[in-house]
């Protein structure tokens, strides 16, 4: 009983130190870093790092840049996989189920397979250092597991319901709007904040794509800060702090669903 | 039941970006890993199996960075496995601790990988040593290490971060599979005079199969895609012994301008992920039990 | 509960998108420039001169009221990698630069570069310093800045200690011996990022003195066996195994390397000339200069140092603005301007009639003309997994491989990878 106790609490440390440790260095000069990595912030809680980045770095542009990338990955892809997987359960014929093995064969190919000829794809079509062709890709390459998740929900619907809608007359985009969506309404926030999760913290597609500074998402910037900033810890944890308070905010809320959407699939899916 | 010729309207702006942006680049990609193509000039030359040649007979690095990958891909899966199952099994009831401590154990899951790679760079940091420091703190200096500089022990180092992220989402997905288990079967096993180990091994391990099916693939396609990590903390060095093939392929492509043979590699990473991923399927695979 | 106020988002955001498309893609967000005037691109890696290039270019527009210049900074990492893939389509980069070595050649070979052979501003270059942005009979490219790759050291505590500039390898591990002794790390070396590469250079100068020792061992004359390269693994070896180089070196970064140096703890800092200034800004107090090992006996020795012709100014051949272009390379080798730019980066120049006003710039002017120094080996490695081939074989011997086996292992990859 003990040794559980003991262990739980390791973990529970193993996890809150370091997270402590960048709030409190971010509260520190260089120099105090250096000469004290450990303890407290000696001048109390002061947040001149916070102010410095905001003037030296367009932070508020790069949330910007994040916010609308996100958002409109993740509710496009939703939308569109969404229909793909109302599609797919309501043809019930080799032509789903193509279609739905094309799709799930996508969840095995790994970004660096397609990445090379796509960078060429967006250089051709001219969306480099572009959020709408970051936010296409997004789309694309999350496209696979968000069919998966929402057909696999659909499936276990009761068909019944889809066919007396439509001995009512209903159409499918009706059928689809007023049962199939508010239906899989718990798959979609899961799917949802799923999608979220990686497309606010992704760095291959900006990486590749977004040289300009006027596009650069949070992930990106704070990479760069490596750079700039090199090992100057306080001023990267405060980027990593301010990249991150949303998503944290978000957890703490919404943090049932967090669970929901970070295992989906995975649970009798 | 006759259904509206509409319904294939409901592929159409899915399936058009799929294609353009997925389906297309990725057989181009099985198309340029025949070719030379630079990836900057116009044109380019067939040059047959002639990129695949390379990988597997002349190109040490990529040899190396294969064998990374798998030290990576076992040291993750056999520890993130063990810790999340083992944390999970504690963590079980829902008491308002336990709550708690799952949503922090959840928590690194929704940090960004580069937030992640920065945090644990400092705790590995040599002059700044936050790891080092705490062994000195608490009287085990003699294990402090050079953790991302000494060639022999980085790539275990990155492990360890990647455990630290991710493990917290396997518990969580342990803990549903674990929470789906009928009490009724324990009380079974409790009349039958079972004891802890003989009820884990023949109710619990059994009927967890399919989580743990899920987590061990999970995982290891994580460990494959650790490109972030790799690419923020070391590099890739020191002298190579951090570079995993994900990372090898960038730099193939945008360092060295080989597009033809980083498509090449890329084709060959992507037939090796499938087979293991096929292969622990085949593995774990036992038949799901429905309530 | 029905909620349905994702749908309306989806649909908005499906109609933003297919209307936005066409407009969005192309990046114009400049604010500057009137309305009448041409807007040109200019485009580097050097972040930390972005104030000074900021006010240069100001005054460039008050000249040139009918061209406006618009700067974007990439980090170098970055702009190694895709530089020239930002030229490809001539909107991006008017002006821009190149490092010498594998990019320079890479955008020669995709015809990227405008020949400025001929261009009245060549002339307010220093000639011997630009052959490096030469090929073929042409002038590709004008490096703007020179960089001493060589060690800087702390040259009050030398004074301090009695120490004198070693001449040769054997009074160089005197002088180490001596440091250790008073309880300071000899060489400050960043081994987890830019240490192999830049120290390398002063490393090899004199035990391989002839220049096209890469170029042989690109086309396969020459080998990471022999004896040349041996030996300077060995040296490598020395440095580390006498306790001259700090502990731990491969997890050692800039940040820290530099730290220890103004901290006076170190004498030497592996990397070069650039980090003068900030060293002064960590440590005012510092007095220092150059210094590279001399690895062989002093009658042996041919160079006493490193020098890179590097930001290398080019005009993009794809570009539709080459004349505002040429302007903007013309004002940038201006000798009031440039002498400007030096001292604001703390930076030597390849302009003629520069004038240097800091001490740290003056006291190392020496270097340019009155010191033997080559060009930047590294640089001559034109292929980039040989690069990454030889820097690995330093790695390895820092971690403790026998400078042999490391050669061999190293050279195995130069034969894989040569053309």
């Amino acid at each position: 009983m003990f040794f559980r106790r003991f262990s739980l609490v390791i973990y529970a440390l193993l996890i809150l130190i370091p997270l402590l440790i960048v709030v409190l260095t971010s509260m520190k000069t260089i120099q105090e870093t250096f000469r004290n990595p450990l303890g407290l912030p000696e001048a109390g809680l002061q947040f001149e790092n916070y102010t410095a980045i905001f003037q030296e770095q367009t932070m508020a542009g790069y949330f910007m840049n994040s916010t609308i990338v996100t958002l409109f990955s993740v509710s496009l892809t939703l939308f569109f996989a969404s229909l793909i997987a109302y599609g797919i359960i309501r043809l019930n014929n080799w032509i789903g189920n193509f279609l739905f093995i094309l799709f799930t064969l996508g969840m095995m190919v790994p970004a660096q397979v397609s990445m090379i000829p796509l960078y060429s794809l967006m250089l051709d079509l001219n969306l480099t250092n572009s959020l709408v062709g970051l936010i296409l890709v997004n789309i694309s390459t999350t496209m696979p597991i968000a069919v998966f998740i929402l057909t696999g929900f659909m499936k276990t619907l009761p068909k019944e319901l889809f066919e007396a809608s439509t001995i009512d007359g209903a159409g499918n985009w009706k059928i689809y709007t007023k049962v199939a969506i508010p239906l899989s309404l718990p798959s979609l926030s899961a799917t949802a904040i799923f999608l979220f999760v990686m497309h606010w913290n992704d760095l291959l597609y900006p990486l590749l794509f977004i040289t300009d500074n006027a596009y650069k998402t949070l992930p990106l910037a704070l990479l760069e800060f490596q750079g700039e900033y090199s090992t100057n810890y306080p001023m990267l944890f405060t980027g990593v702090i301010i990249a991150s308070a949303p998503m944290v905010i978000a957890y703490i809320f919404l943090q049932r669903y967090f669970v929901a959407g970070m295992t989906a699939g995975a649970v009798k899916g | 039941m006759k259904i509206s010729k509409s319904i294939y309207l409901f592929f159409l702006p899915g399936l058009l970006l799929y294609a353009i942006f997925f389906i297309y680049p990725t057989v181009s990609a099985l198309f340029y890993s025949f070719t030379d193509w630079d990836g900057l000039s116009s044109s380019f030359q067939f040059v047959g199996i002639d990129n695949y040649e390379r990988a597997f007979t002349g190109d040490t690095i990529f040899r190396k960075t294969i064998g990374n990958n798998l030290k990576f891909m076992l040291v993750v899966v056999v520890f993130q496995t063990f810790v999340a199952l083992a944390f999970a099994l504690v963590v079980l009831k829902n008491t308002k601790t336990t709550i708690f401590l799952r949503a922090l154990y959840f928590f690194p899951t929704i940090l960004s990988s580069v937030s992640v790679a920065f945090i644990w760079s400092f705790i590995y940091d040599p002059s700044l040593g936050i790891l080092n420091q705490t062994l000195e703190l608490v009287g085990l200096g003699s294990l402090a290490q050079n953790w991302l500089g000494n060639a022999d022990i980085a790539i275990y180092s990155l492990a360890v971060t990647q455990i630290w992220f991710h493990a917290g989402q396997m518990l969580i997905i342990f803990v549903a599979g674990l929470q789906s288990i009928p009490d009724e079967l324990y009380e079974v096993a409790k009349i039958e005079g079972a004891t802890k180990w003989q009820t884990f091994r023949n109710v619990t391990w059994p009927l967890l199969a399919p989580s743990a099916t899920i987590v061990i693939a999970y995982t290891t396609i994580q460990s494959f895609k650790a490109f972030d990590l790799v690419f923020a903390m070391t590099g890739g060095g020191p002298n190579n012994s951090t570079e995993i093939v994900a990372t090898y392929i960038f730099d193939i492509a945008f360092r060295s301008y080989q597009f033809g043979y980083a498509s090449a590699i890329s084709v060959i990473f992507m037939i090796i992920i499938a087979t293991i991923t096929f292969l622990q399927f085949k593995a774990l695979r036992s038949d799901r039990i429905s309530y | 509960m029905k909620n349905y106020s994702f749908l309306p988002l989806g649909v908005l955001a499906l109609g933003l998108l297919l209307s936005g498309c066409a407009g969005e893609s192309t990046s114009d967000t400049s604010t500057e420039g009137a309305e009448d005037s041409t807007q040109i691109s200019f485009i580097h890696w050097r972040g930390e001169d972005k104030a000074v290039l900021d006010d240069i270019i100001t005054q460039f527009e008050d000249k040139n009221p009918d061209i406006s210049v618009e700067m974007t900074i990439y980090p170098s990492e970055q702009y190694q990698a895709t530089g020239q893939r930002l030229l490809q389509d001539g909107s991006t980069g008017d002006v821009f630069t190149s490092f010498p070595g594998a990019q320079f050649e890479a955008i020669a070979s995709a015809g990227l570069f405008e020949d400025l052979n001929g261009e009245d501003f060549v002339s307010n270059f220093d000639e011997e310093l630009i052959s490096v942005g030469q090929k073929d009979e042409a002038q590709l490219a004008l490096p703007y800045q020179l960089v001493f790759n060589m060690p800087v050291y702390n040259k009050g505590m030398f004074d301090e200690l009695g120490l004198e500039v070693p001449k040769s390898w054997t009074e160089f591990q005197a002088v180490a011996d001596t440091l250790l002794e008073n309880g300071i790390t000899p060489i400050a070396f960043p081994g987890a990022d830019i240490g192999p590469n830049q120290f390398m250079n002063s490393m090899m100068m004199n035990n391989a003195p002839d220049e096209d020792v890469f170029e042989k061992l690109q086309n396969g004359e020459e080998s990471l066996t022999n004896e040349w390269w041996v030996k300077t693994l060995e040296d490598f070896q020395l440095l580390e195994e006498k306790g001259y180089i700090q502990a731990d070196s491969l997890g050692t970064s800039q940040d820290s390397a530099m730290a220890m140096v103004a901290n006076e703890e170190a004498a030497m800092l592996a990397t070069g000339s650039y980090h003068m200034s900030a060293l002064l800004d960590l440590n005012p107090d510092l007095e220092l200069d150059l210094m590279a090992p001399i690895t062989v006996e002093e009658s042996e020795a041919v160079y006493e140092g490193i020098n890179t012709a590097t930001f290398m100014l080019a005009v993009n051949s794809q570009s539709e603005k080459k004349e505002q272009a040429k302007e903007f390379i013309t004002f940038l080798s201006q000798p009031e301007i440039a002498s400007h730019y030096a001292n604001e980066t703390g930076q030597h120049l390849t302009v003629n009639d520069v004038e240097y006003e800091s001490e740290v710039l003056q006291n190392t002017a020496y270097w340019i003309d009155e010191r033997k120094t080559r060009f930047q080996p590294r640089f001559l490695i034109t292929n980039a997994q040989i690069e990454a081939a030889v820097l690995s074989s330093i790695e390895n011997v820092l971690g403790g491989a026998d400078p042999m086996t490391a050669a061999e292992e190293a050279q195995q990859l130069v034969d894989e990878n040569r053309e």
